[in-house]
């Protein structure tokens, strides 16, 4: 303390977005800081609300899932699989295994996909301008396979209840292979690059701190999760698909902070990739389709299912009434609940940190938003 | 379109009275699915019985999640006991209200990082006033799906302090989530 005149000190309140590069979208935040630390942080979010699970209510089953293309527009294959699994469950009909097959190495490829995206642009966040382009170039080479595989890049409409839409090509299998061996170069090089950097360490290391409780009380899940030491993950919590045939590891971090979160990710990118080869060696011959009626009224009832998304566990709440709509849908959004753990981490941090700390949390607001 | 689905689409009245006079539906008849738990969801159903005692007013459940109803008022206490007891449900997985015209009906889907095991409890709100006490003080995530429920169902949550809307910008009239809230579907023109 200065030993001249005393003066009083207010809080100043410091409005971060909607329009901000580091807020990954349509997302605000008012920071309340004491000089450069801050004191509480309020997230307003809603930018993007489009009304998805209301509007869910007037489609039919089969036009829902383009909804859901469009709710984690990083992650639109994992989307899918999430309510065509509930769709599964409420018509009571099983995927072929061919089909459960293809679902989790597109799953487990748009995984990839996904936290590639997350490691690039989270070096940008913190300064760091060249892991994005590595990180980008080995994004396109999975999107190629995916246009390749369903027709689009990004809003895929390919799965269905009860199987996928069509058949794989012929060129699959060796395509796949060849890219995960490029993929992962490419996942190895930005990891060298990235990972033990000085720089990156030291705006990392330390920050963000979350602890296992708390984060489990705030609803956190996947990677957000995982880093403060809690092994939660529905792939093998509550398995599905083919998942129990596969031999992984789900990493675990120990310190809950901002490295934490971001590693995970990056081991989870070589587990996917390992994934997808057993995959590759298992894929069965077969249907694609379950046999049965094509446009399904399933029966008055209602289920939860869950599965792993890149960003955690993404929950479908189904409620049919025994019509061709289902009556409420209802999306447990993992972004929606890591966003609530963001104001125990930001807390007590630097101004500058609460950047990283929201790029750690990896959301997509449409997510966020619905 | 052949066949009009009465509960999309058009606005409806409020009430058991409005929902009386509803359109007949036309179609194949309405198959209700069998509910049934699997021997993991059994063990789940015993707990929550034992941990919810007479604050239980039915029970059911299908594969690995039972479900208990609860009367709305005792809701936190229940929600409590399953936080603290024997079942470990240390987190809110999801939250959510559904509007079946006549009732608003609060669903919490909790879990256990311990245990590894689901349940749902469920409680059924009046549709004009639905109120129900607040679970922000057990779980940090009720916060935010309370908010949610509030913007999109009107749903009131006294014990929760902040009920600025989430999800809608200040100064929104209606509810968009209820039946009863208008949703311009396709039509030709």
């Amino acid at each position: 303390m200065s030993t001249g005149p005393q003066f009083d000190s207010v809080d100043m309140m410091l409005n971060m977005g909607p329009q901000h590069p580091a807020t990954h979208g349509v997302f605000r935040m008012v920071l309340t800081v004491d000089g450069e630390r801050v004191v509480d942080v309020t997230p307003h979010i809603g930018y993007l609300h489009r009304g998805t699970e209301r509007l869910a209510e007037v489609e039919s089953y089969g036009q829902v899932i383009t909804l859901f293309d469009r709710v984690d527009y990083i992650s639109n294959l994992n989307n899918e699989l999430a309510f065509v699994r509930a769709g599964e469950k409420i018509m009571e009909v099983d995927a072929p295994e061919r089909a459960q097959y293809i679902r989790v190495i597109l799953a487990e490829l748009n995984r990839v996909a996904s936290h590639l995206l997350f490691i690039g642009t989270y070096a940008i966040d913190l300064g760091a301008m060249t892991p994005v382009m590595y990180c980008f170039r080995e994004r396109e080479r999975i999107e190629n396979l995916f246009e390749h595989v369903t027709g689009a890049r990004m809003m895929h409409n390919y799965m269905r209840i009860g199987g996928v839409k069509s058949d794989v090509p012929d060129d699959f299998v060796p395509w796949v292979h060849r890219l995960i061996g490029d993929v992962r170069k490419g996942v190895e090089e930005t990891d060298k690059l990235l990972s033990t950097n000085e720089v990156f360490l030291g705006r990392t290391r330390g920050v963000g701190i979350i602890d296992g409780p708390m984060a489990v009380s705030c609803g956190l899940s996947g990677p957000s999760l995982r880093g403060s030491g809690i092994a939660y993950d529905v792939r093998k919590d509550d398995p599905y698909e083919i998942y129990p045939y596969l031999n992984y590891k789900v990493p675990v971090g120990e310190n809950g902070d901002c490295w934490d979160r971001y590693y995970l990710r990056v081991l989870e990118c070589y587990e996917s990739l390992s994934m997808i080869e057993q995959c590759l060696n298992q894929l069965p011959d077969g249907p694609i389709m379950a046999a049965g009626r094509r446009i399904a009224r399933p029966p008055a009832g209602e289920v939860f299912s869950h599965s792993e998304n890149p960003r955690g566990d993404l929950g479908v709440y189904l409620i049919s009434d025994g019509s061709d709509k289902p009556y409420r849908v209802k999306i447990r959004p993992p972004s929606f609940c890591n966003l609530i753990g963001l104001r125990p981490m930001t807390i007590g941090s630097y101004i500058a940190d609460a950047v990283a700390i929201l790029g750690s949390l990896d959301i997509v607001l449409g997510e966020v938003d619905r | 379109m052949t066949e009009q689905d009465p509960l999309a689409g058009q606005p409806e009245a409020k009430g058991p009275e409005a929902s009386a006079e509803k359109p007949v539906r036309h179609g194949p008849p309405i198959v209700v699915a069998e509910e049934q738990l699997n021997e993991r969801g059994e063990q789940t159903a015993e707990q929550l019985a034992r941990t919810l005692g007479a604050l239980a007013l039915d029970a059911a459940g299908r594969d690995d999640t039972p479900w208990a109803r609860v009367d709305a008022s005792q809701l936190h206490r229940a929600a409590e006991k399953c936080r603290d007891g024997e079942m470990g449900m240390d987190m809110l997985n999801l939250m959510l209200a559904v509007d079946w015209v006549d009732r608003i009906q609060m669903i919490y889907v909790l879990y256990s990082t311990t245990n590894n095991r689901k349940a749902i409890l469920k409680a059924d709100l009046p549709a004009e006033a639905p109120k129900i006490s607040s679970v922000t003080d057990l779980w940090e995530a009720g916060s935010w799906y309370e908010r949610e429920a509030h913007d999109l169902f009107g749903v009131e949550f006294p014990g929760n302090s902040d009920m600025s809307p989430l999800l809608l910008y200040e100064g929104f009239e209606g509810h968009p989530g209820l039946k009863s809230y208008p949703l311009n579907d396709y039509e030709e023109w």
